[in-house]
């Protein structure tokens, strides 16, 4: 970045001092990600989701829209635009109008972080983790801000549960994270990918069998905090309307949905760099592109996009094959379950690492064999699930 | 790389804690001054970045925004009847106050400006978080593990506070 | 003074880790279905660890010399030690009053810890040798007592009791902080003694008139503990808020803790001493004994006058207590080792006859119902015992007022003797002449006990013979100190030392 701006101040703008030049820059990358990237991102997933959803519910989802109904999310986008803003009667007008600009704040500046490549990221800052956890919690402000500001009991109630679940689950997340953490001695998103490496046996997913549990703490907590199903609670259908957004329409509301599924994306970038190596690519392909050319960058970013993708996956096919949970099932679960756990991973993660400090290939390897037979396993369901539902659908996604 | 910057960031963070530490002592509405605490705390963690202690700036995000602010919010919203006029903030003996605060605040400015701190040599900026963790295990580990305790018995006394006793609610069922 | 290490230091926190440990072992109890079931296992095991705490305590006092711990955090001196046993006393004390007060029937383990709790915090603030420590500390006596005085859920005043605690609070703890913080930003160091040599070694300069701000901010908080006035008007209601035994423990352990960081911070960063003479002489420019002084006098005169007019025991018992921090601070003013064993010895006449008039009180309360004075009409025509209480009560407040032959008459003359042995006539007269004042107001009780007659015809009721004989035991350490007071003297000369250098 400072490199970047440095060149820009000599090459363009050398009649204005450096630190006005950087401050553009940073400006300018922000809204370059927020635009370029962010935005199109968040509607491409709609467009994704639904279709697994679609598929998973033996229907087609949608196809009209562009080739295989890709541009659908435009058409939503531009229909949403021109709808009717409606501000209810008996709402808090300035809280109802700020709130989901909160939301969508708080959700989107934690894409200043994320390491896209070795060198692609806005800002490395030496706390990125914290950083990212602390984002959450503007947008938890922002939630709690349209039930209020809405001024329905729905609103309301999905408004605190989501609050007190999300500053619920922010401590199994905190825990979770801890063990890479521990593992890498550092804050800085881009340094806990530099400790790891491209091969899974390098990943602190299977670094031992602390982290493998605490990777599966942070994959629950990091769902439950994005509002997700199977803990959606705060906008339960069948409860609360639909929660904290019941009041809103037009544009407005698809802030609240544009910061849910890029909650979705900084969960997969989350779990990726903590525990699935980040950008990490294999020395022998980077070499066969040249390390320090742009190819190399875009392999990582590619390398990355593709972890971050089938997390992503993961989380979407959850979302509609596990029911809802209730309200003090999914607390049980937090304190009495993911924190006490949590704990036991840290503690346990720092007896390792005194007792074995180079790691034990042995436990490694066992751990890829039993996940490689769980994914196994994972893909021989989902292939019978089809075939006894007999859908026509079968595994061809371009229907 | 902001130095030349610097006085403009710092006139910007106190403009925003000021005009939010106004707002939430003298908004007429409860629930719009616990959401003006978000510009308040989020100015003071600016001040921590801008004065190169990184952790403690995310650290203030992460406790005052994601835990304090919402827990006040919490209570606001569960209490019952807080849209009501009546239990709403009113300033009250201003006339009174505002000398006094005055008085007050001209006389630490001028304290402020008028002694020799103790100043150090300009720190260079760099990463805190591993000389903090140092720190919390070595010198100040006393403090550390008394907060611990501290944080223990509150815990426990909170939740005694707030639990409500099972015989009642049976009582109340019948 | 040598400065150790944790490694070295682990073994003066000894007493406190045992305090720690018996506070996890009864949240441990309690995960057992069975023994949850009794209500005795918490606070016998609190008493057990509390005796073992004061046991090691005193072993230590003997065994190890005095140092300061932690990398400077605190100084563990006689003064310390005796802090220690004295607030693992007070919480002996406290534990088996409510184990037999009516308004705590049935509550849960959560008091008991946090009656350790607090216990733990007041060693450690007498002990404190750093500005982060003396803020952690009070805020550890402090916050775990905003929650035990808000304990009785059911009574509204005691949820009030709570609430204008927490609130007074707060904002003492806001201004000692920002006092706190104005000192550092001069002197540049949190440890006590190293802000002592840094006055030392500058005695002029524009940073002493925000040391001197800094530092009556700083008082403004360690007044709060103490209640002095003007900082006093959380303590009447709190007082009568609370259950009554927490009230008992309130006015006696955590002021006693308050009362030694004042002591400490005044005596050690801002004086000098001379070992051979004994004498403290304040810094320049930052004499605050003066402003003690004043707030003495003002402490006592208001404590005294508005106790005349209370009609409610516990308010009454506030009020006392209040005057008394006022006697204390007069002899703290004076800044001399023999005002220092002045305030320790009158700790401990206070601690035994202010834990008797409370636990008379909570007989007459769990008989009556009544926290009314009138309760205490007809005491000793009473059945159940009645004499026997009203004799006891009487030698309390006797004892109260400071008249001979009792602990408290002696403590009050170690008290004036230390004042006019520093030259300073004017405060031992005004301290005399509200010692007058309080012997109306104490009076009044003995009046109610043996001149009216009883509103009603409950009995005391008093089963057995421990609790009334802890009472009568108080009752009779009250007349036995008045007379051979000998092994006191020894005990608070030998804890009068603090560190400095």
């Amino acid at each position: 970045m400072e490199n970047f701006a440095i060149h820009i101040h000599e090459s363009y703008l050398y009649g204005l001092p450096l630190s006005v030049v950087n401050l553009i820059v940073m400006f300018g990358a922000a809204f370059v990600v927020l635009l370029g990237f962010v935005a199109p991102f968040a509607g491409l997933l709609s467009f994704i989701e639904r279709r697994i959803a679609a598929r998973i519910q033996c229907r087609i989802g949608p196809n009209r829209v562009g080739p295989q109904g890709l541009l659908q999310f435009l058409a939503d986008g531009v229909k949403s635009l021109f709808k009717e803003d409606l501000i209810p009667k008996v709402a808090d007008k300035p809280l109802f109008i700020i709130a989901p600009y909160l939301v969508f704040l708080g959700m989107f500046t934690s894409f200043v972080v994320l390491p896209f490549s070795s060198q692609w990221i806005v800002a490395d800052l030496n706390v990125g983790i914290l950083y990212l956890f602390a984002t959450a919690a503007i947008t938890v402000v922002g939630l709690v801000m349209a039930g209020w500001g809405s001024g329905s009991k729905w609103s309301m109630l999905g408004g605190m549960r989501s609050a007190a679940q999300i500053i619920s689950y922010e401590i199994p997340t905190g825990l979770a994270a801890l063990t890479a953490i521990l593992l890498a001695g550092s804050l800085s998103l881009q340094e806990i990918i530099a400790a790891q490496g491209p091969h899974p046996w390098q990943w602190y997913f299977f670094d031992n069998p602390f982290t493998f549990i605490a990777f599966f703490i942070l994959f629950v907590a990091l769902v439950a905090e994005g509002n997700r199903a199977p803990f959606d609670l705060p906008e339960a259908e069948t409860e609360l309307v639909s929660g904290y957004n019941t009041e809103y329409s037009g544009m407005r509301f698809l802030f609240f949905f544009f910061a849910e599924w890029a909650h979705l994306y900084v969960l997969g970038a989350i779990l990726t760099t903590l525990f699935l190596g980040g950008w990490q690519v294999p020395e022998s392909l980077l070499a066969s592109v040249g390390a320090e050319s742009i190819a190399a960058r875009i392999l990582e970013l590619v390398f990355f996009q593709l972890k971050i993708y089938v997390l992503v996956f993961l989380v979407v096919q959850l979302r509609w094959t596990v029911p809802r949970v209730r309200m003090d099932q999914m607390m049980d679960m937090c304190w009495k379950y993911l924190v006490p756990i949590g704990f036991f991973c840290v503690a346990g993660v720092a007896i390792w690492m005194m007792l074995f400090p180079d790691g034990v290939s042995f436990v490694k390897y066992l751990l890829i064999a039993f996940s490689s037979a769980m994914v196994l396993y994972y893909f021989y369901k989902v292939y019978r699930n089809f075939k006894d539902s007999r859908a026509e659908l079968e595994l061809n996604p371009f229907v | 790389m902001l130095d030349s910057l610097q006085p403009l960031v710092f006139g910007m963070l106190a403009l925003i804690i000021f005009i939010s530490a106004a707002f939430i002592t003298f908004s007429r509405n409860l629930i719009y001054s616990a959401f003006a605490l978000l510009g308040s705390f989020t100015g003071v963690a600016g001040l921590f970045a801008m004065l190169g202690a990184d952790f403690l700036a995310v650290v203030q995000l992460l406790v005052y925004i994601g835990g304090i602010m919402v827990l006040y919010l919490f209570a606001v919203l569960m209490t019952s009847g807080i849209g009501d006029v009546r239990l709403t903030n009113r300033s009250i003996a201003v006339k009174i106050a505002l000398p006094l605060a005055l008085v007050l605040f001209f006389s630490l400015g001028k304290l402020i400006f008028e002694t020799e701190w103790f100043a150090q040599q300009t720190v260079k900026i760099a990463p805190t978080t591993a000389a903090i963790g140092d720190l919390l295990l070595t010198k100040y580990l006393l403090p550390f593990e008394l907060v611990s305790v501290l944080l223990l018995s509150t815990l426990i006394g909170s939740v005694a506070l707030a639990r409500q006793e099972l015989r009642n609610s049976k009582e109340n069922h019948d | 003074m040598q400065v150790l290490d944790n490694a070295a230091s682990f073994q003066y926190f000894l007493p406190e880790a045992i305090l720690g440990l018996t506070l996890l072992l009864i949240l441990i109890l309690d995960l057992n279905k069975e023994l949850s079931k009794s209500r005795l296992i918490a606070p016998w095991t609190a008493g057990v660890g509390l005796v073992l705490y004061i046991v090691v305590a005193l072993a230590l006092r003997v065994q190890l010399p005095e140092a300061i711990t932690f990398h400077g955090m605190m100084a563990n001196d006689a003064f310390t030690d005796f802090f220690r046993v004295f607030s693992g006393a007070s919480a002996l004390l406290a534990i088996f009053l409510s184990m037999h007060s009516k308004e705590l029937e049935g509550v849960k383990i959560e008091y008991w810890i946090l009656i350790l709790g607090i216990t733990l915090g007041m060693p450690v603030l007498a002990g404190a040798n750093n500005l982060l420590m003396i803020y952690l500390a009070m805020e550890m006596v402090s916050i775990l007592s905003y929650i035990i005085v808000g304990y009785l859920k059911k009574s509204r005043k005691s949820s009030e009791a709570a609430l204008k605690y927490v609130l007074y609070g707060a904002t003492a703890s806001g201004i000692m902080i920002y006092g706190l913080s104005i000192i550092f930003g001069v002197s540049g160091t949190l440890d006590v003694l190293e802000i002592q040599k840094f006055l030392v070694n500058n005695p002029v300069g524009t940073g002493r008139i925000a040391l001197f701000v800094g530092l009556v901010m700083t008082l403004a908080g360690f007044g709060y503990k103490i209640s002095a006035v003007p900082f006093h008007m959380w303590a009447p209601d709190v007082y009568q808020g609370a259950p009554t035994p927490v009230t008992a423990f309130l006015s006696v352990g955590p002021k006693a803790a308050g009362f030694a960081i004042l002591l400490r911070f005044t005596y050690t960063a801002l004086a000098q001493f001379n070992p051979e003479t004994g004498i403290f002489t304040p810094l320049k420019y930052l004499d605050i004994t003066g402003l003690m002084a004043v707030l003495a006098v003002l402490t006592m005169t208001v404590g005294n006058f508005l106790a005349i007019q209370q009609n409610n025991t516990k308010r009454f018992l506030a009020y006392s207590s209040i005057a008394h921090a006022g006697y204390m601070l007069i002899a703290a003013a004076t800044l001399s080792s023999l005002a220092l064993q002045g305030v320790l010895f009158y700790l401990i006449a206070y601690f035994i006859m202010n834990m008797g008039a409370f636990a008379v009180a909570i007989i007459v309360i769990n008989a009556t119902g009544s926290e009314e004075l009138t309760a205490f009409k007809g005491l000793a025509k009473r059945s159940g015992g009645g004499a026997l209480i009203a004799l006891l009560m009487m030698v309390f407040m006797v004892s109260l007022v400071g008249l001979p032959p009792t602990f408290g008459f002696v403590g009050k003359f170690y008290l004036f003797m230390s004042v006019i042995q520093a030259k300073l006539y004017w405060l031992a007269v005004i301290g005399m002449l509200n010692s007058v004042v309080s012997l109306y107001y104490y009076m009044r009780v003995v009046k109610h006990m043996y001149f009216d007659e009883p509103e009603d015809d409950k009995s005391l009721g008093l089963k057995g013979f421990v609790f009334p004989g802890v009472v009568a035991s108080l009752g009779l350490a009250t007349v036995v100190l008045g007379v051979y007071w000998g092994p006191i003297v020894t005990f608070v000369q030998e804890s009068a030392q603090l560190i400095s250098k």
